[in-house]
């Protein structure tokens, strides 16, 4: 939890919460629809309808509601609202119009390795995590894309597609870099 | 680069490789699922509805006090099974259609097994909705009503196994169907013996050999990540339901029969559905009706939805297969005989689909030139989750069973079993052997190297000490060609021609990830081809609403791919006739006299220039053009192609471990639609085929009848990390009917899988496994270690 958001501080004198989401600085008043209990997930989607991110398991477990919290993949169904005060959030709606990722997912359709995608439901939070992944590791081996998206389920089974859409993001962003 | 299939027909836009439309909407994360369009910010004076479930499996409510609950701040209504509106609703079964068609309450397909009161008083499994349900303005306060409601609870005696259920004195589930957990036979099953064929009692004497053997298929569920829900409406006398129902016209017909409103005043939107997989059968579910009972009492928006807990709310039949094959020397099979008991859990629902009629469909298809064939089969009662449509639909039991005998079989005879299954099986319209199933076997056998690897069981080489190495295959018919459809009806598509050449497809489907939304702008582009627009040109209409759209085409049998570009290749020279009617005038010509091609207007006598269309469009009234046309599917029974998955496995004879190494998915397509749709098709099922094969089971504590795994992290689904490398092979070999003669392959994907990695791995060890999942624990005690 964040050092500002005290108990004492809580009952003595609500903060209210500020985080920044997609570059920008969000303030609530604490008690408006926080409650202490209020995970950042629901916030994201209830509050600033932010419905990239998916609340399927509310437990940790199948990695939908990816975002990315100080530069790490985090489950935000996993992190209380209140323990993002003061953290910078991104969710799948702030990224670049134009993100290798989110192109690759949506193009890969080579022989093979079948789509990255069916449903899409489980996408932003695989499309997330690889974005921390390469954000960390600009050329990841199969072996690396695999551990590091191994806490996303996606029931439609694209993962032969997925591994292949995160390999051609890492080469267009090598491509980029090296002009 | 892996290797592209080889098409029969090289086609514009049919069959491509390409990235599916709605690529970019999924993978920016801007689609809109129900859930999306249902925040409390979005939709003014929302109501959260969260329904009783019942904590014992088997126990009867006899009377609730609601005071409390309805004291608490925050509560707007609480409904249970004792109001009128509620206790005056007729039983009824949660799958009235297998989704090919759109039913009536009279004429539900199975009829027979009205066994479902909606909100009744009577609980038959834990998670069972009964009693009362709450309108409340949170969740939190809705679930803490939940708890203030006091409920007097007569407990029950409970029945968890069939055979136990089917003993005397058992506990009886459903008393006001008869007197005994069986089912009893209906118009659409048939008895209990249901196929009965030439003479098994000769089939069996002319046989040199006879093999018996058993197996059993789990409950697995489907686990779509979009757990059900529903919001509703109900002003004055309209009804409007947002929902990721996969069928917005049969859950317009439920509705409407049910609350006795007309089918007009109820309007059911459908927009992006994030995974089915076949859940909760065909939509026809109590919690639409309670919900839309607390939007009119309450005279605000409600809704209703699952948790992740309480998505595990039906699943595949367990089912226990006894079987029988019997054969001459030389692999001539004289008899066929099964005999299967389903563990149908507390409602009916679609079980005797899978019982029944789904290995009716098979012996025509499959077994047609074996002269003896029987099936006898049973659907029981317990107190268990319901079993309902999943993708494979009884298909996937039998074929753990079919996969054992031909294998055993082959074994017995010392006969390659490919070779036993190209001598037998094959529909009735063509002569042994059937060109598809010998085609699809041995392009499967070439790319998993069956020669090379496959061995006498046991036999094969040991790695690392204890790690052995084996080979399977399972084949089965496929069940989705055309004139498998023909209960469809009418099969409905809208295309607009807009003043500026481009096309608004209104192909009415609720999008649930299959691919088949962009099946149809291929196929809509290779119909319009004429007019020379790519499929960007093509704007697909992705929700379906009832009040808007024609009858939904049912992503069910996997056959949306083809049916609606069959209606369009059908429909395009109507389209052309009206576009000529249009611009005829402004060439002082009449209709008759021009033609188009590759989007230009020319004059049959080759006299004038060609003109774009597009252009003379634009000059001309500027209203679009729009050509609404259905079909019949086509009736000629033209067959049916094969579909296979050869494994390779390697297990640990140490810890138990099956690793899963290599699968080949093959299919015969007819004509294929969507070349990386299909593939990803052929890939993504082997997520739910290797989950089953592996991993994924209900488990209940037997003690109490409770379900012990309802969440992702006891019950296990395949990841990334868990997948094996996966072949997809697509093949053209069988034809329908019509432009493509194509046959749905998406839910067969998962059919044959569990059995060749059976197979495989008795190939890998020398000893059977004839139930699944195989978890470690089962390899150890097959190999007779102690745990």
């Amino acid at each position: 939890m964040s050092p500002s958001v005290t108990t004492q501080e809580t009952v003595v004198r609500p903060p209210g919460l500020q985080l920044t989401i997609n570059g920008q600085i969000c303030r609530l008043d604490t008690g408006s629809s926080v409650a202490p209990t209020t995970t950042l997930a629901s916030l994201l989607r209830e509050h600033f309808a932010l419905t990239g991110l998916k609340i399927p398991c509310d437990q940790g477990a199948c990695g939908a509601c990816t975002v990315i919290m100080d530069g790490k993949a985090v489950l935000s169904c996993m992190v209380l609202a209140v323990e993002a005060h003061g953290h910078e959030i991104l969710t799948i709606e702030g990224l670049p119009s134009d993100d290798c990722i989110v192109k690759a997912f949506a193009e890969q359709s080579e022989p093979g390795y079948g789509t990255a995608l069916q449903c899409g439901f489980c996408t932003p939070g695989f499309v997330m995590t690889a974005r921390a992944l390469l954000d960390r590791v600009p050329s990841p081996t199969v072996s690396e894309i695999k551990e590091a998206l191994s806490g996303n389920i996606c029931r439609c089974g694209c993962y032969a597609g997925i591994v292949q859409a995160v390999l051609h993001a890492s080469e267009i962003m090598a491509k980029a870099s090296a002009r | 680069m892996k290797p592209p299939y080889t098409p029969r027909v090289q086609r514009s836009y049919v069959g491509a490789y390409r990235p599916r439309i709605d690529g970019i909407e999924k993978a920016s994360g801007r689609a809109k699922y129900a859930g999306d369009l249902m925040l409390k910010c979005r939709v003014p004076g929302l109501l959260y509805a969260k329904v009783l479930r019942s904590p014992f499996p088997h126990a009867r409510i006899r009377g609730l006090d609601v005071s409390q609950a309805l004291q608490l701040r925050g509560v707007a209504d609480v409904l249970t099974f004792e109001d009128p509106d509620v206790a005056g609703l007729k039983s009824t079964n949660a799958g009235w259609t297998d989704g090919v068609d759109t039913l009536s309450y009279e004429r539900m397909m199975w009829r027979r097994f009205r066994d479902r009161r909606v909100l009744g008083s009577h609980a038959r499994w834990v998670g069972d909705e009964v009693g009362a349900v709450v309108a409340a303005e949170s969740e939190e306060i809705a679930e803490e009503a939940l708890r203030l409601i006091k409920v007097d609870w007569e407990l029950l005696p409970f029945v968890l196994d069939p055979v136990d259920a089917m003993a005397p004195g058992a506990p009886i589930l459903h008393p006001e169907l008869g007197d005994t957990n069986v089912l009893p036979e209906d118009t659409v099953g048939g008895a209990d013996v249901f196929v009965d064929k030439g003479d098994i009692d000769q089939g069996l004497a002319d046989a040199d050999v006879v093999l018996h053997a058993t197996t059993t298929y789990h409950n697995a569920t489907q686990n779509s990540l979009d757990n059900w829900n529903c919001l509703i409406e109900w002003s004055r006398d309209h009804i409007t339901v947002w929902s990721n129902s996969y069928e917005a016209h049969q859950t317009r017909m439920h509705i409407s029969e049910m609350l006795d409103v007309p089918l007009n005043s109820v309007r059911v939107v459908s927009p992006y559905v994030g995974g089915q997989f076949g859940r909760g059968d065909t939509g026809d579910q109590p919690f639409f009706l309670f919900t839309a009972l607390l939007a009119k009492r309450t005279g605000r928006p409600v809704w209703f939805r699952h948790s992740r807990r309480e998505s595990f709310h039906d699943g595949r039949q367990h089912v226990c297969y006894e079987g029988t094959i019997a054969a001459k020397n030389d692999g001539t099979i004289t008899a066929l005989s099964f005999n299967s008991i389903g563990n149908v859990g507390a409602y009916a629902d679609h079980s005797m689909f899978a019982i029944k009629f789904a290995p009716v469909e098979a012996t025509e298809v499959a077994f047609a030139h074996i002269p003896n064939v029987r099936f006898e089969g049973r659907g029981v009662y317990t107190n268990k989750m319901p079993a309902c449509m999943m993708r494979g639909v009884g298909n996937s039991q039998l074929n753990l069973i079919l996969g054992r005998l031909v294998d055993g079989l082959g074994e017995e005879l010392n006969i390659d079993p490919l070779d036993l299954a190209c001598k037998n099986f094959g529909h009735e319209w063509e002569q042994l052997p059937n060109k598809s199933l010998v085609t699809v076997l041995r392009t499967g056998a070439a790319r998993i190297s069956w020669k090379e690897k496959r061995h006498s069981a046991g036999e094969g080489p040991t790695l690392d000490g204890v790690k052995r190495r084996g080979v399977g295959f399972s084949f089965h018919p496929g069940w989705h060609a055309e004139w498998q459809e023909l209960r469809r009806g009418e099969v409905h598509v809208t295309m607009t021609v807009n003043a500026d050449c481009s096309i608004t497809l209104d192909a009415p489907t609720v999008e649930t990830g299959t691919g088949s939304n962009t099946c149809n702008v291929l196929g809509c582009a290779e119909a319009l081809s004429f007019l020379a627009i790519g499929s960007g040109d093509i704007h697909w209409i992705s929700t379906v609403d009832t009040d808007a759209s024609p009858q939904d085409c049912v992503q069910t049998d996997s056959s949306v791919s083809f049916l609606q570009s069959e209606v369009m290749a059908a429909a395009s020279k109507e389209v052309k006739a009206k576009l000529l009617e249009r611009i005829a005038p402004l060439l002082e010509a009449a209709p008759a006299e021009l033609d188009i091609d590759a989007g230009f207007v020319y004059r049959r006598d080759a006299a004038g220039c060609r003109r774009s269309v597009k252009e003379l469009l634009h000059e001309a009234s500027l209203d679009p053009i729009t050509v609404a046309v259905s079909r019949r599917p086509l009736g000629a029974r033209t067959g049916i192609p094969f579909i296979a998955t050869f494994a390779e496995v390697e297990v640990n004879t140490d810890t138990g471990q099956v690793q899963v190494l290599r699968l080949v998915v093959v299919n015969d397509c007819g004509t294929v639609m969507y070349a990386s749709g299909a593939e990803a098709q052929q890939i993504g099922g082997q997520c739910i085929a290797l989950g089953e094969s592996l991993t994924e089971e209900i488990i209940y504590d037997e003690r109490t009848g409770f379900p012990l795994n309802f969440n992702w992290i006891d019950y296990q689904i395949p990841t990334v990390a868990d997948m094996p490398e996966i072949d997809p092979v697509l093949l053209e070999v069988w034809r329908g009917e019509g432009e493509y003669g194509a046959c749905g392959i998406g839910e067969g994907t998962v059919t044959c899988t569990p059995r060749a990695v059976l197979n495989a791995i008795y190939n890998a060890i020398g000893v059977r496994i004839d139930s699944i999942p195989v978890k470690p624990e089962t390899v150890l005690r097959a190999l007779g270690k102690t745990i």
